[in-house]
């Protein structure tokens, strides 16, 4: 059967802080917005057990500020659809096509805010031990170690955020890093404070090993250059993040690093495209410069379907003339 | 009834009960965290605490958002 083809003004694509906060500013300027989203809606946060530097808001957890930006985009008019995963974009073209499983979407403007995913480990053994012991959720998988030895691999704030939620479930938990922490110093002095918690700096693990399940990590003491066996339940993998580009990396212009190459007005090389948050190229990524490349997108995306208003004006009166 | 256990500030979880909800699958919640009886009942199913775990005959499951294996578990037409 036939795809059905629809209109919108603007789809978005990426729901996270930046992707929801477009939607709202696009709803309330008027035009009709899709917000398709193949991952989780709030992408990097929707991880998150808690924000605290959110402007306004002292303490929340990530699922409930993003699920309130939905609410406010959506009443609004945007619409966000979690369950239709995109198969094709062409992103060069007027109208953009945007093909999903269910539909296909011809939009007048695309904003991308794809945002990052989460590096996988890159021991040749990670695979065969994912779901087993090595773990991207810790809020979803967490649970299965209450009362266990569990490791954090990383040392960034989503690192050091996740080591914390796990150290009150954990019997025992190790923060490993190869380098030095890179999280806030609060972060890391609330961390500190458990009991449960050793930290292990300049160190990375060589190998994992068990059967069925992980029961071990070899580490390397980068200093010392040794290497020792942890006896481990499990490891959440938190080492940083890359950008979500593969679905359009041959149409829009991308940095070395993979980011998309757009400027303050979040403008790509291709008209009507634009890029929002952390997948455009940027020097601070934090939730707040999502919302601001969030708002600038959708208002620059305003001033783009305008133009283009303007431009089918000029022909019609040229055609009367 | 199919059952979902799941966690309170799990995101997998919430996609999945928002899903079932898009499909007009009626459900039961049970969260793993609150409800003891719910927690054991998690472990025997599947031999582990990791969620969402969904089922419909307390036998076979789904862990994790895997939608074309809950369209397969409860025969959600594509």
């Amino acid at each position: 059967m036939a795809k059905k083809r629809q209109k919108r003004d603007v789809v978005i694509i990426g729901a996270g802080m930046a992707g929801l906060t477009a939607a709202l500013y696009a709803g309330r300027s008027g035009l009709s917005v899709l917000v398709l989203e193949s991952e989780l809606v709030g992408g990097q946060i929707a991880n998150a057990a808690d924000i605290e530097n959110y402007p306004g808001i002292p303490g929340i957890g990530g699922g409930e500020l993003i699920s309130a930006v939905q609410t406010q985009a959506e009443k609004f008019g945007a619409v966000v659809d979690e369950f239709d995963p995109i198969v094709r974009v062409e992103l060069s073209s007027q109208p953009k096509i945007v093909e999903t499983e269910g539909a296909v979407y011809e939009a007048a403007a695309v904003i991308l805010a794809t945002g990052m995913k989460r590096r996988k480990l890159s021991l040749k053994e990670a695979d065969r031990y994912e779901g087993r012991g090595v773990h991207y959720c810790e809020l979803c998988d967490g649970q299965a170690y209450a009362g266990k030895t569990v490791a954090v691999i990383g040392g960034g704030n989503a690192a050091v955020d996740a080591a914390e939620y796990l150290s009150k479930l954990a019997s025992k938990l190790y923060l490993i890093q190869r380098s030095e922490l890179r999280a806030d110093k609060a972060s890391v002095e609330r961390l500190r404070s458990h009991k449960n918690v050793e930290i292990l700096l300049q160190t990375e693990p060589r190998a994992l090993s068990g059967d069925t399940k992980l029961t071990a990590a070899t580490l390397f003491d980068r200093k010392a250059e040794t290497a020792k066996e942890l006896p481990i339940d499990a490891v959440f993998v938190n080492i940083g993040v890359e950008p979500n580009t593969a679905m359009f990396a041959d149409q829009v212009k991308l940095d070395k690093a993979g980011n998309i190459v757009a400027g303050e007005d979040c403008r790509t090389n291709l008209d009507g495209v634009f890029a929002a948050g952390d997948v455009r190229t940027k020097e601070i990524r934090q939730l707040t410069t999502a919302a601001a490349d969030g708002t600038v997108a959708a208002l620059e995306a305003v001033r783009y379907l305008r133009s283009l208003e303007n431009d089918k004006k000029k022909s019609s009166k040229k055609i009367k003339k | 009834m199919v059952k979902v256990y799941s966690m309170t500030s799990c995101p997998w979880c919430v996609k999945a009960k928002k899903y079932l909800e898009s499909k007009g699958v009626e459900y039961q919640d049970l969260n793993i965290e609150e409800d003891e009886a719910a927690r054991v009942a998690c472990q025997q199913l599947s031999g582990d605490l990791m969620v969402p775990v969904i089922t419909a005959n307390d036998k076979d499951y789904v862990l994790g958002f895997d939608k074309a294996k809950i369209d397969a578990l409860l025969g959600i037409a594509g």
